[in-house]
């Protein structure tokens, strides 16, 4: 027994920190040694214990210690060579920041559920379908355990009724809900937390109407009134029961667009226009979301192929244009999430994050092991004599991987700070949308997490290879020459060169990606404006949700332009459905009729855009060919089989005609048809996309519709938009205020700007976007330069002796020169082509593999500007960032050198 | 030199290594020899603790190591001896005059139990 314990001993005595058991190891031996026996005899097998616990205990104690000083040690260092310590937060923070920053847009917005929604995973949503389609849907019992239709976000003018009948509150608040079938709340699994939910067999068509309200409505807009459920509030200017309140957290099933309040699909079209036209039974209405929650067994994909071959079969009845097309008719994303994302997308958006995230961290840890590295040289002489007083090799390593942790450290927390700079900046944009967007990037605790792992590993990382090489060391030699030991000329792949060489690679690649990128938003994404936009006025009406009927809004705007004209300064006055210049969605399928038996050329992806008469003279867009929609355009009764004009742009009327003349052909959506009669040039739309993803790009083919009656009772999610162009500031804007109020006091002008602020707006993004990736690769500019400055300045101190001897001899201060830079320029060389071709062969990669980022690679790597532009400004800081240091070589006075030492 | 004061209260191994090093040098096993006998064998110095501890008060300065080595019979020449430092007396001191004062404290309040 005591022979066990005392091997057990002795192996642990031998597992103290070196230094520890260099002096007390064998002490400590000796005196368990010499105890064992007192202590068998007077505690048995208890106090045998007692000893090995004494000694386990004592173990990580010492380890402890020992890192504490360490960690003391590391300080007083970096606090001696602040320069660096600064360079090296300061770099790794904005490195581990912006990775921080993309990490939480993972977590923040891709990851979470929907809350308050039951069994997230098993939800699917299909985008824009119409009623009827879903209704054959929601019947296919073996694939879906329920379904329901809905369409958000809807704006609603809601005003609260005071409980004695008198308008307390009258003036109206435009509030964005859900408009829902009545399976919605079911299939998501949300009960009411008072009242009750839809029902289908409560809620029928004709029922008195009903609105279900969510937690935040009934907290922010009506005081918690404990007797909400039973009171009726107005709605769009007609009576509706509040029926139930949601629970607390529920903010509908896309909660980045949170819904305040629900409104059944049996609610008459008075109150919700969105129901006008009858869209519940027209098979071409696909204005709808379809939302269902897949039946045990089945997968997203099962589902999709299921419902594929349903669609099609109703295509082939209803004679959808595009019916014809081949692969997928439906697309199927998970539900149940913050966005819905299609999963396909997810690895390509965090792709090039991680890439770029990848090479910032990346570079900013080549420049701290490059300096690491230099200081761990002049440091040789401090490492050789701690070695030969018997410190462990080990112990050094983990003294100098301490110090670079720490340094991490710094940068990891510099990283935080920066990345909650970075959302708060982003909270304050507003983004270029008609119904309000909740996105909070602010890091949580899982982003901490991922950047306290990112800091460790990049701590480590650029730690240990310099630790590794300053510790293997001939010790006799060094401590003979000290610091200025001539090591072996001139390496070609020593690691400092390898370093340096993919540090200027790294960073080249970093600005050409950048570059690409952003050279590509900005020519996808200008908006040309050729007048002064401070001189158009931008404002909303929607009077159907003020109360007025189809008939009355018809009315209202048919006078509208002309009354408006009568403001002082008034130019042209003209209608749109949405604001200019705002994003599109290119979600519809039309079709171009053929002229004899061949077969009808389909166009996916098409954005569609109803504008009033004037609206491209107003902008002073020039006709390409034809003409543009006249005020009687406006007034034809398209239910009287009266073909509408309508133009394209030019991407449209390429897509659909090829070289032929599109004047005078027809297109059609579905059964519809229309007349071509015009062709306009490509106006930019920042922001718009296909509905799956945004797509970086203008050249979406759009087609316009002209604004008639049956538009006007219709109003869309942001109201009509008015333009006014005006030859004045703001008093043609104050005449406008009192025309409308003239007309009727009770109507609400709502979103009020110029066309420069609307513009300002819906490029706000992609100006962040181009700050973010401009200030990503200046980072990366500014950190070659860096570490090739100290680079040159080590390599000039190292050889001052040779260059003294030189000097001495004859040689003339441009020959010196010129030594010191061949050394830094053949890396720069180097570094510049090998960069050069990673980022034409990433950017071609990423290009192929995404259509997100296609049209930007595409429009930007072939930009000579930056592909001549960008190596050029590298190599030129990075040749001035050798010659600073190396022109302190010609400085040096011969003499001086060569009696040092 | 660091204040005595900066040390009070002292940790109980490092007042028992402090007290057992008053009178003369000692070694590591005589040390716990004698912390054993004056407390009637109630507190034992572990060896890894004991060695910890004088570890720590070297660092701190109270103790060191002893270069004088004792008559040659008595000598073991595998330990090491350590000794109180200048530093260490005093500390040394200051601890068993705050710990009298304790003691005097206590009997002031005894005193008055008594008399009450």
């Amino acid at each position: 027994m005591k022979s066990l314990a005392m091997r057990i001993y002795r192996r642990l005595a031998w597992a103290f920190p070196h230094e520890f058991q260099m002096v007390y190891g064998a002490d400590v031996i000796q005196l368990g040694e010499d105890a064992m026996d007192d202590i068998w005899e007077q505690h048995g097998f208890f106090g045998l214990a007692r000893l090995l616990a004494d000694i386990a205990m004592r173990l990580p104690i010492e380890y402890l210690s020992e890192m504490r000083r360490d960690l003391a040690y590391a300080l007083r260092t970096l606090a001696k060579s602040r320069g660096f310590a600064a360079v090296g937060v300061l770099s790794l923070g904005m490195g581990i920041g912006i990775a921080t920053f993309s990490a939480s847009e993972f977590f923040n917005l891709i990851l979470p559920d929907a809350p308050g929604v039951k069994d997230p995973g098993r939800l699917a949503i299909e985008m824009g379908t119409s009623y009827p389609y879903f209704e054959h849907y929601r019947d296919q019992r073996d694939l879906f355990a329920g379904a329901a239709a809905y369409q958000g976000p809807v704006p609603f003018n809601v005003s609260l009724n005071s409980p004695l009948g008198g308008a307390v509150n009258s003036k109206a608040e435009r509030v964005f809900g859900h408009l829902v079938s009545p399976e919605y709340f079911s299939v998501l699994g949300v009960r009411a937390a008072r009242g009750r939910t839809f029902d289908a067999q409560v809620d029928r068509p004709g029922s008195a109407p009903v609105v279900f309200i969510s937690d935040r409505f009934w907290r922010n807009r009506m005081d918690s009134d404990p007797d909400a459920v039973g009171r009726a509030i107005q709605v769009n200017g007609q009576e509706a029961t509040i029926v139930g309140i949601g629970p607390r957290d529920f903010l509908g099933v896309t909660p980045i667009r949170p819904a305040e309040i629900f409104v059944p699909t049996t609610s008459p079209a008075a109150m919700v226009p969105e129901l006008a036209g009858d869209v519940l039974h027209k098979r071409d209405a696909k204005f709808f979301e379809a939302l269902f929650r897949l039946a045990p067994g089945v997968t997203l994909k099962s589902a999709e192929a299921g419902l594929d071959t349903i669609t099609r079969h109703l295509d082939e009845e209803s004679l959808d244009p595009a019916r014809n097309v081949q692969g997928r008719r439906v697309t199927l994303v998970p539900g149940g999430k913050l966005v819905p994302v299609p999963r396909e997308v997810i690895p390509l958006i965090f792709g090039l994050a991680l890439l770029l995230d990848g090479l910032i961290v990346g570079i900013a840890c080549m420049n701290l092991a490059n300096m690491q590295l230099a200081r761990a040289t002049t440091r040789r002489r401090e490492v050789a004599i701690r070695l030969s007083v018997g410190a462990s090799r080990f112990r050094l390593i983990r003294q100098l991987l301490t110090e670079s942790v720490l340094l991490a450290c710094a940068g990891g927390v510099a990283g935080i700070l920066c990345a909650y700079l970075a959302a708060a900046v982003f909270k304050r944009i507003k983004l270029p949308v008609a119904f309000p967007i909740t996105i909070d990037l602010t890091p949580d605790w899982r982003a901490v997490l991922f950047t306290c792992a990112v800091s460790l590993a990049a701590g480590i990382g650029f730690g240990l290879a310099p630790a590794l090489a300053s510790t293997r060391a001939d010790l006799a030699f060094m401590l003979k020459e000290g610091a200025l030991a001539q090591v072996r000329g001139y390496r070609r792949f020593g690691m400092r060169n390898l370093l340096m060489v993919s540090q200027v690679a790294g960073s080249l690649m970093l600005l050409l990606i950048t570059g690409f990128l952003i050279i590509g938003f900005d020519k996808g994404n200008r908006v040309d404006i050729a007048f002064d936009p401070m001189k158009m006025y931008l404002l909303s009406l929607d009077p159907v949700r003020d109360g007025y009927s189809a008939e009355k809004a018809a009315n209202l705007f048919d006078k509208l332009p002309e009354r408006l004209q009568r403001a002082p300064g008034a130019q042209q006055i003209v209608l749109a459905e949405a604001p200019p210049f705002s994003p599109l969605m290119a979600t519809s399928t039309l079709a171009a009729r053929s002229d004899a038996g061949a077969p009808d050329q389909v166009v996916q992806k098409v954005a569609k855009q109803t504008i009033g008469a004037g609206y491209f003279a107003a902008l002073s867009v020039n006709m390409l060919e034809g003409r543009e929609f006249s005020p009687s355009d406006q007034r034809i009764d398209s239910s009287k089989n009266q073909l509408l004009p309508v133009v394209l742009n030019e991407t449209a009327a390429r897509e659909f005609f090829g070289n032929r003349d599109p004047l005078g052909r027809r297109i059609a959506e579905g059964s519809r048809a229309y007349d071509v009669a015009g062709v306009v040039k490509d106006l930019s739309a920042p922001l718009s996309g296909s509905g799956d993803t945004a797509e970086l790009t203008s050249q979406i083919p759009t087609v316009y519709f002209p604004l008639t009656r049956s538009d006007f009772a219709h109003s869309p999610v942001g109201g009509m938009t008015v333009m006014v162009r005006a030859t004045r500031g703001a008093d043609t804007l104050e005449g406008v205020r009192r025309e409308i109020a003239s007309l009727d006091p009770n109507l609400v002008m709502f979103n009020v700007r110029t066309l420069a602020e609307q513009v300002d707006e819906a490029t706000a993004v992609m100006h962040l976007d181009t700050f973010f990736y401009g200030a990503i690769g200046s980072f990366g500019l500014i950190l070659a330069a860096i570490g090739l400055a100290g680079v040159t300045a080590y390599s000039v101190a190292r050889r001052r002796k040779e260059i003294g001897i030189r000097m001495a001899l004859g040689a003339r201060k441009g020959q010196v020169l010129r030594l010191v830079m061949r050394e830094g320029g053949t890396l720069v060389m180097a570094g510049t082509l090998l960069g050069f071709l990673g980022a034409i062969a990433v950017s071609r990669a990423l290009g192929a593999a995404s259509s997100i980022f296609g049209p930007s690679f595409a429009a930007g790597s072939r930009d000579p500007r930056l592909l001549l532009g960008a190596p050029l400004l590298l190599g030129a800081l990075a040749m001035l960032a050798c010659y600073v240091p190396a022109r302190r070589s010609v400085k040096i006075d011969p003499l001086i050198a060569l009696r040092e030492e | 030199m660091p204040k005595p004061d900066a040390f009070l209260p002292l940790k109980t191994n490092w007042f028992h290594i402090l007290l057992s090093l008053a009178g003369e040098d000692q070694h590591g096993y005589g040390i716990m020899q004698e912390v054993l006998d004056r407390t009637g064998g109630k507190v034992r110095l572990w060896p890894a603790t004991l060695y910890g501890s004088l570890k720590r008060l070297i660092e701190a300065g109270l103790i060191e190591e002893s270069g004088e080595r004792p008559a040659r019979k008595f000598d073991d020449p595998r330990r090491r001896y350590y000794r109180l430092t200048r530093l260490g007396r005093r500390v040394l001191d200051a601890e068993s005059v705050r710990l009298q004062e304790l003691v005097r404290i206590l009997q002031v309040k005894r005193g008055l139990e008594v008399l009450e």
